[in-house]
């Protein structure tokens, strides 16, 4: 079972996050926990002691609420594990803190597809996430798909790409494609031979033969970020290691439908 | 459902009628064959009555006999119902009407649509410049414009790659989200929901983010791959038309819309210009 920690607010976002868990499970089985962080400002901290004591009591009382809520609105059939981690401070500390103490496998949050790449980049770029002790699932939408996709370019390193994401995937009932990304700025999507990819394409297939995984295809895609983006709409997810920069694989990434997996590669 | 589809004896009106009759098939709808001549006569124009005949047949023969819902037509001629327009009907478990009628294309497809109930018209057009009925430009767009019921403008059946389907705040009926159930099985592809951010609309906002999981949940629930997606009003005309050239567009224009609001006249005009595939006006 991977150890999973979920983290719901009562928005849309969440609302598929919790869905698309309840699918992942299918394919993978979850040990599930569910988190919540009430972020309060300086302002409404009250007093110390059991004033302080009190104050935090209706405060986390509140997020109990609200995961409450979305869990018996979206009614999922994957079992929670433990009662919901509820906390009150910043949410990015107390998530990262969380994922930390908790040796959690694998932490899954919701987070909406919009016309930009500006917010995507912000939410992985923040230290929850370049600090994560493991991979990240960013849930997009839901989805009927029974394949994902390793995504690589030039900028990705294939070692950790390949062993953080069979570290979660590798023995589900997934299967699974690798995709290359190289940029075009051409008014349509051209999909090419695997022979087109490089070294990093081959260095990836290799890893996976080597742990004992064969892709069912494998092909460049060249195009814009929001081309190929669009195109991947048709897998779970699509895991890539976590970009540091803006990059085109960083876009790509941004405008992807699907769900995006992200590893560490250091 | 009752389908008021409006025809001629160009291409682009015959190429529309296999989506026609799969629409039919699927929906078990009641059909109006609606033609328009231009000149009053005391008899319809007899190429304009071959040609609808042709057309009912066609639209019959993708039914198979066990299938069939229209019956066979009451008479061999259209008897006249008014000073300028004629029909026929048939019998069946469902209706097949064939009408012929008088004056301005627009208006007469907008009146016999309100008279016979209609709850979508359905019409395709010559894409070779940009989107032209008969010669005259404007006649899909008037006709999107002002009809008080659901537009499908068909440039080129079975071009749609995606069914990308605008949401605004403003009430979505459930016909409508039939329909555009209707435009995936047609398709056989899937659906993009897209949601119009607008500032500071507090719980409305709220409201179409409900709709729009709700929407997620169905088709999903139902195997059909649909996404959510959300977007600035700010960035709606840009990204609508990028949508429209590999996709039928839905948009939503009922008079609390939003994207009424957002959407200009001219930019439906320009729209149906750039599609490659269909436009869907849904009220």
């Amino acid at each position: 079972m991977l150890k999973t920690l979920l983290y719901l607010n009562e928005d849309l976002a969440s609302s598929i996050a919790l869905r698309f868990t309840d699918y992942l499970n299918r394919f993978v089985k979850l040990s599930l926990y569910v988190t919540h962080v009430e972020e309060v400002d300086d302002k409404e901290q009250a007093g110390t002691g059991w004033v302080r004591k009190t104050w935090q009591d209706g405060v986390e009382s509140t997020g109990k609420q609200i995961v409450n809520r979305m869990l018996r609105t979206e009614n999922i059939s994957c079992p929670l594990a433990g009662r919901p981690k509820i906390f009150v401070g910043d949410r990015e500390k107390e998530v990262e803190y969380e994922m930390r103490s908790g040796l959690y496998q694998l932490y899954i949050e919701g987070h909406m597809s919009t016309s930009g790449s500006s917010d995507f980049f912000e939410l992985i770029s923040s230290s929850m996430y370049t600090n994560s002790p493991c991979p990240l699932l960013v849930v997009k939408n839901l989805s009927i798909s029974k394949k994902f996709a390793l995504l690589c370019s030039d900028s990705v390193d294939p070692a950790p790409l390949v062993e953080k994401t069979m570290a979660v995937l590798g023995d589900s009932d997934f299967e699974f494609d690798i995709i290359f990304y190289k940029f075009n700025d051409g008014s349509e999507l051209q999909i090419l031979d695997k022979n087109e990819g490089g070294s990093v394409l081959q260095e990836t297939e290799s890893l996976l033969k080597t742990a004992g995984k064969a892709a069912s295809e494998v092909h460049v895609l060249l195009g814009t970020p929001e081309q190929v983006g669009d195109n991947l709409k048709d897998y779970a997810l699509i895991a890539s290691t976590l970009p540091r920069r803006e990059s085109m694989r960083m876009q790509v990434l941004a405008n992807s439908l699907a769900t995006v997996m992200l590893v560490r590669d250091k | 459902m009752k389908i008021l589809i409006a025809l001629d004896a160009m291409e682009y009106s015959q190429n529309i009628l296999k989506d026609v009759a799969r629409l039919a098939q699927n929906t078990l709808a009641d059909l109006v064959l609606l033609g328009v001549q231009n000149s009053r006569t005391e008899q319809p124009n007899e190429t304009l009555v071959t040609t609808l005949l042709q057309y009912r047949g066609d639209v019959c023969s993708y039914f198979s006999d066990d299938e069939m819902p229209y019956g066979e037509l009451d008479s061999k001629e259209l008897s006249q119902i008014s000073d300028s327009a004629w029909q026929l009907s048939s019998r069946g478990i469902k209706e097949c009407l064939l009408r012929i009628s008088t004056g301005s294309v627009a208006k007469q497809v907008q009146t016999t649509a309100v008279e016979v109930g209609a709850d979508l018209i359905i019409l395709g057009c010559n894409g070779k410049l940009g989107c032209e009925w008969d010669g005259e430009m404007n006649v899909p767009l008037r006709i999107a414009k002002d009809a008080a019921c659901s537009v499908l403008v068909v440039k080129q059946p079975k071009n749609a790659n995606q069914i990308v389907s605008i949401l605004d705040q403003s009430f979505v009926s459930q016909d409508s989200l039939e329909l555009i159930n209707q435009m995936v099985t047609l398709y056989e592809t899937g659906l993009k929901i897209i949601g119009v951010n607008e500032k500071k609309s507090g719980t409305r906002q709220n409201a179409m983010e409900s709709r729009m999981i709700d929407l997620l949940k169905y088709y999903n629930d139902r195997n059909v791959g649909a996404w959510v997606k959300l977007i600035d009003s700010g960035d709606l005309n840009e990204h609508v038309t990028n949508a429209s050239r590999e996709g039928l567009v839905a948009l939503w224009m009922g008079k609390e819309s939003l994207l009424k609001k957002l959407f200009s006249m001219s930019m439906v005009d320009k729209l149906l210009e750039s599609t490659r595939s269909s436009l869907l006006i849904l009220r």
